[in-house]
């Protein structure tokens, strides 16, 4: 493309001869037409949105690397970096970009695949196919893999990722690990729950005094141990002052929890952190299982002729809302068919949730037996794909019902039907999860305090879900730090008991050096991707998509700026293990389209050469022309 | 939550105390004893003269504060991020001021880009009301008043990240990564999508720009204020903060803003 909609439109030559008149008065028009009916190729220009350093390094410099090699192969491409809101708001509601670089969510299936490459989302929004990428053999299969089992799966998964590789709607480039620290304290959490995760928050357990070992002694947190007592319950007696509270702080270094607690905002919420404590779901992924949380229990059986999945969910019982109301059947009703049609029948057309469209768009239908008990259809889903729907944070029927206006003046340039629940900013959530809202101070914090009526405050509960209980401090706050080496400064100063956003592979010596903080390293499945808008030209190409990946030197990346805290990969689900076909396994390389050079140096005649192949022509200054 | 401040207020503290044991020192010597003596007991009919020009500073400063976190947003709605046009104008010349860094030079910059940037633009009110004639006073506070108004007009127009965000590659955020905590000060302050023009340049240049008019008068604020002026401006660059091209047009809105703020006192 010649210009983008960030940049005001370059005249064509076309349009100078319109205004000029040429050929009207001319006699020659026969010949003027001829060439001046050929708009001249421009250099080829792309714009590359991201994040900026300060929200994440990592997206720049894959950006910035990218950048620099395109700018080598003769294309005039430049790095737009964005805030977190307005670049998901531009790729995922807008689709007013030509490439990003930034995180997927991640998703515990690869299910997650339908949403974002079938064709059939191209028209919603949220990670609902942003490529605009469109392959009907691949819809088909992406459909196949929710309905068969087991190796016929694992085949259709094999395939799907084949195609995607080759046709590289986008490219992924790495998996990151996650590096989160704690701070030697009066709570601990469970080592095998990773950091900041619901069940983690739900594992901090009150230490036996005595075994926390303060060594900063300019710590003004009432968290002191005294050597003489041993008990847990004489550690308020040690509290200096009873009226000051038992704080738990995280750091946190995305703004945007302080700003909205919508868990239906997409440009907020990728990836999600403070609303799933704050909203309750029927399932909850602990360790990788879907287990049971507000459902007592769930059951998943094939019913009738067409072997349609159905299922049944029985909620515990006496749960409430935040706000006291009792939560029923009928609210998990409300929450499916909503997520589906935020609008609630009062638009023309469904508008649904772009959170959870995964796990949405498999249901056909819900309906309250009872008050406690729901009864799901699927249609023909496989179980272990339809489980997950379960997942899905519970809402509140008599909050969300008045959420299904129109939205007014949201900056989504759509004029489709947005309603008020997808752009609302959520001021005062009312969930039925582990911790209710306190407050919030934009760009600053967010406080909760853990919900005394939370069905693990009570006591004993049954299956896995016993394992977990509510926290006994008095509030978990959220404290919003400019950088990552900032949280790792208020964390070694004991102003902090652990990180919530990740942290940097540079600060992982200075924890080490710090014998009061813990280093907490933690495979993610939010790999970085390279996304290629394919309703622009020349992206539509997928050889023109395969020859900007060529561009990316994976490894040398991995090496350079995650410094080793990655996995290079080729494949969207991993870079190997069983769900990647061999094909598709990292070797030094990556096995589909290598780099066209080595240690991250281009073979600059090389690319270009890639690019000749394809048809692209070059200026004599080595531009390269976009047709 | 007590605790929580603590970093913060630290901090807060020692650029307080930094600060004032730099006023006291530069008043004693540049302003001298005899003129800080009278100031004393005219100090409130002064101050009543010159109350409209610093009622207005006061007053932009307030409106600034409010608007701060309204101006990003307002900006991505029609703002023009220019980014990547300036990094396409001057490509890596903060990378090149970059290549002689030293960690003398690091805790020189960062010294003057906190501290040294506080005084400078402090000390000037001391040094010009205990002054006779108010002139020098009221430019003062009418030129910053027009900097930080002009400042927040360009911030609407136009979104720009500093060289730390866009090319971290070749820029190192050297405050951030050697002093991380002045990080949770400056955030306080500034909005990351806020760099063209620098502030800091246009405000130091006002305060070097002012000294020069009163250079007859304050011949050693001229001299501290320039070498000071001249680390600020070189400062937000070696720092990875600004681009070249936010300091040049800083410093040309410094000058315009001393210019248009000595016409209007001047012309009375």
């Amino acid at each position: 493309m010649t210009h983008d909609d960030d940049t005001p439109s370059r005249l064509t030559r076309r349009a100078v001869l319109a205004t000029l008149g040429v050929g009207a008065t001319s006699g020659c028009i026969r010949s003027i037409q001829s060439t001046a009916g050929r708009d001249t190729a421009d250099q080829l220009a792309l714009s590359v949105k991201t994040l900026p350093a300060d929200a994440d390094p990592r997206a720049t410099r894959i950006a910035r690397f990218l950048v620099t090699n395109l700018n080598q192969v003769g294309i005039d491409a430049k790095v737009v970096p964005m805030s977190r809101e307005e670049l998901f708001r531009d790729v995922l509601l807008n689709q007013s970009f030509d490439v990003y670089v930034a995180q997927h969510p991640g998703s515990h299936d690869p299910d997650f695949l339908r949403p974002l490459t079938h064709s059939a989302f191209d028209v919603e929004i949220g990670w609902s196919n942003p490529f605009g990428y469109a392959d009907l053999e691949l819809d088909d299969l992406l459909d196949r893999q929710t309905r068969v089992t087991s190796d016929r799966r694992d085949k259709t998964l094999d395939t799907i990722q084949q195609k995607l590789v080759r046709n590289q709607p986008f490219s992924t480039v790495c998996f990151p690990e996650t590096i989160r620290s704690t701070r030697d304290g009066r709570f601990v959490g469970r080592d095998d729950l990773p950091v900041h995760s619901v069940p983690w928050y739900l594992s901090l357990t009150e230490q036996a005094t005595g075994e926390a070992v303060d060594t900063d002694s300019s710590t003004v947190n009432t968290q002191t141990p005294s050597a003489n007592t041993t008990a847990v319950e004489t550690t308020t007696a040690e509290t200096p002052d009873e009226s000051e509270p038992t704080v738990f702080q995280m750091t946190l270094s995305d703004s945007r929890p302080t700003e909205n607690l919508n868990p239906l905002a997409v440009e907020f919420r990728c990836p999600d952190s403070v609303t799933s404590l704050l909203y309750d779901a029927p399932a909850r992924y602990v360790d990788g299982d879907v287990v049971p949380w507000l459902a007592e229990s769930i059951e998943l059986v094939t019913e009738g002729d067409g072997n349609e999945l159905v299922g049944y969910l029985r909620l515990r019982e006496d749960l409430t809302w935040h706000d006291g109301t009792s939560l029923t059947a009928e609210d998990v009703a409300f929450t499916f068919a909503f997520l589906q049609d935020t609008s609630f029948g009062s638009s023309s057309t469904p508008v649904p949730s772009p959170r959870f469209r995964e796990l949405t768009s498999l249901v056909d239908s819900a309906e309250a037996t009872s008050d406690r008990e729901v009864r799901l259809e699927f249609g023909r889903v496989s179980e272990p794909v339809a489980e997950r729907v379960f997942t899905v944070p519970v809402l509140p029927e008599h909050i969300w019902t008045n959420q299904t206006g129109r939205a007014m003046g949201s900056s989504l340039n759509t004029d489709s039907n947005v309603t008020k629940a997808l752009v609302w900013n959520n001021p005062n959530p009312v969930g039925s999860g582990p911790f209710e809202f306190v407050s919030s101070t934009v760009k600053q914090s967010v406080v909760l305090e853990p919900f005394e009526d939370h069905f693990l405050a009570g006591g004993s509960v049954d299956g896995r879900a016993g394992e977990f209980h509510v926290p006994t401090f008095d509030q978990l706050v959220f404290k919003l730090v400019p950088s990552s080496g900032a949280a790792v400064e208020l964390l070694q100063r004991g102003e902090a008991d652990a990180t919530a956003s990740p942290l940097l592979p540079e600060e992982v010596s200075t924890i080490g050096q710090d014998d009061s903080l813990a280093l907490h390293v933690a495979e993610s499945n939010q790999f970085y991707h390279v996304g290629y808008n394919v309703r622009r030209a020349p992206l539509s190409n997928p050889r023109f998509r395969r020859a900007i990946a060529g561009l990316v030197d994976k490894g040398h990346l991995v090496d350079d700026v995650f410094r080793g805290y990655a996995s290079p990969a080729s494949s969207p689900l991993g870079s190997d293990g069983d769900a990647v076909p061999p094909a598709l396994h990292w070797d030094q390389t990556d096995p589909e389209l290598p780099f066209h050079g080595s240690n991250g140096e281009l073979d600059v005649d090389a690319a270009r050469e890639v690019f000749r192949d394809l048809g692209y022509r070059y200026t004599e200054d080595g531009r390269l022309l976009s047709g | 939550m007590a605790n929580s401040l603590s970093t913060l207020s630290v901090l807060l503290v020692q650029v307080l105390v930094g600060v004032s044991v730099l006023l006291g020192l530069t008043s004693l010597v540049v302003v001298g004893p005899t003129r800080l003596q009278t100031l004393r007991q005219e100090k409130r009919a002064r101050l009543r003269e010159a109350l409209p020009y610093l009622g207005l500073l006061v007053a932009v400063l307030i409106v600034n504060k409010v608007v701060r976190d309204i101006i990003p947003e307002i900006s991505w709605l029609i703002g023009l991020n220019v980014t990547s046009y300036i990094f396409a104008i001057e490509g890596a010349t903060v990378s090149d001021i970059q290549s002689v860094a030293t960690p003398e030079l690091t805790a020189y910059f960062s010294f003057v880009y906190i501290f040294g940037y506080v005084f400078l633009l402090v000390f000037p009110f001391i040094a010009y009301l205990s002054l006779r004639d108010l002139k020098p006073l009221k430019r003062t506070a009418l030129a910053y008043a027009l900097n930080y108004s002009l400042g927040l007009v360009f911030y609407t127009l136009f979104i720009s990240y500093g060289p730390r965000n866009l090319i971290p590659d070749l820029v190192d955020p050297l405050l951030y990564s050697t002093y991380p905590q002045t990080q949770i000060l400056t955030s306080k302050v500034n909005t990351n999508t806020n760099v063209f023009p620098s502030l800091h340049t246009s405000l130091s240049v006002t305060a070097a720009a002012l000294a020069w008019q009163t250079r007859k008068v304050y011949p050693y604020w001229l001299a501290i204020a320039s070498v000071f002026a001249v680390s600020i401006s070189l400062a937000t660059m070696y720092l990875g903060i600004h681009w070249a091209i936010d300091v040049v047009v800083g410093a040309g809105l410094g000058l315009f803003c001393v210019g248009v703020a000595s016409w209007y006192v001047d012309r009375l």
